[in-house]
């Protein structure tokens, strides 16, 4: 009887787990981060315009769709560049900006200051919304 | 450790729905001897190959060849990272059950349904969530591949 009652709390628990995460997913929040403390991996993917550096890892199945999205976004629009990387084995990094799960997105300005960050996959169309006021 | 190719998507979907049966059927039966098998299993993906995967053949035989082709393909290193995480809980469930520790044994198994769940209704990827939590507060955690 135990058991059914902890089968039912696991269910109920995913189900929890699930719904939270669903309505986290391709949010969008903005912090605008001053950019001293810009780790260097990081730095060095900046180019003119607006960055996505895009954090991943290894193990990550959903990574493979943001970078898609990203891509695809980035082909399209002027001045936006998509930039991705590996914090599979640098978890410094990923602590320094603050970053708990992947892929999380990180837009960039040319100086490293921090427009927006998406976590989870992100939905196109509002992405470039959010992004346009820093397009040129 | 040899290298997986990357897998059709649906694969390791309906392996969770296998994975999710099973453990429903210890934590609802307290059948420690189907839990170390499960155990077993899960170590064998993840530490060897995902082709020992049972639920993978019973999927190209029985199942892929009804349903329309894809050309999409998953990377094999997360589904790998994931089955070690299933190994872990199912590792600590079976000790428990064994070892007449029956609230550790289900609260292990409640653990690895919970993720198995996810992962075959909404294809959620645990490992994702949590690998750079646990790399924070596990600095020594190796890469499973």
């Amino acid at each position: 009887m135990t058991g059914a009652w902890a089968l039912l709390g696991a269910v109920a628990v995913a189900g929890a787990i699930g719904v939270l995460l669903k309505l986290r997913e391709g949010r969008i929040s903005h912090r605008a981060q001053p950019s001293a403390d810009l780790p260097a991996p990081v730095r060095d993917l900046l180019a003119p315009g607006v960055t996505l550096v895009q954090l991943s890892t290894t193990f990550c199945a959903p990574c493979r769709h943001a970078k898609v999205v990203l891509r695809d976004l980035a082909d399209r629009v002027d001045g936006l560049t998509h930039a991705e990387l590996d914090v599979t084995n640098l978890p410094e990094v990923a602590s320094r900006l603050g970053v708990m799960r992947t892929p999380t997105t990180l837009a960039l300005t040319a100086d490293g200051t921090e427009v927006l960050r998406v976590g989870g996959v992100p939905k196109r169309d509002s992405l470039l919304e959010a992004l346009r006021p820093h397009l040129r | 450790m040899p290298k997986d190719n990357p897998v059709d998507p649906r694969g390791p979907r309906f392996s969770a729905w296998m994975t999710t049966v099973v453990l429903a059927i210890v934590l609802l039966t307290g059948w420690w001897r189907l839990l170390a098998a499960q155990t077993v299993l899960f170590a064998m993906c993840a530490f060897i190959s995902l082709r020992l995967n049972p639920w993978g053949h019973v999927y190209r035989y029985a199942i892929q060849p009804r349903l329309t082709p894809t050309t999409e393909r998953e990377e094999a290193a997360p589904l790998r990272f994931a089955q070690g995480v299933g190994f872990v809980f199912a590792l600590i469930g079976t000790l428990g059950y064994a070892t007449g520790l029956t609230t550790l044994g289900m609260v292990a198994t409640g653990f690895a349904l919970v993720a198995a769940l996810l992962n075959a209704t909404l294809g959620l990827c645990l490992g994702c969530e949590v690998y750079l939590l646990l790399r924070r507060h596990v600095p020594a955690l190796a890469r499973p591949q």
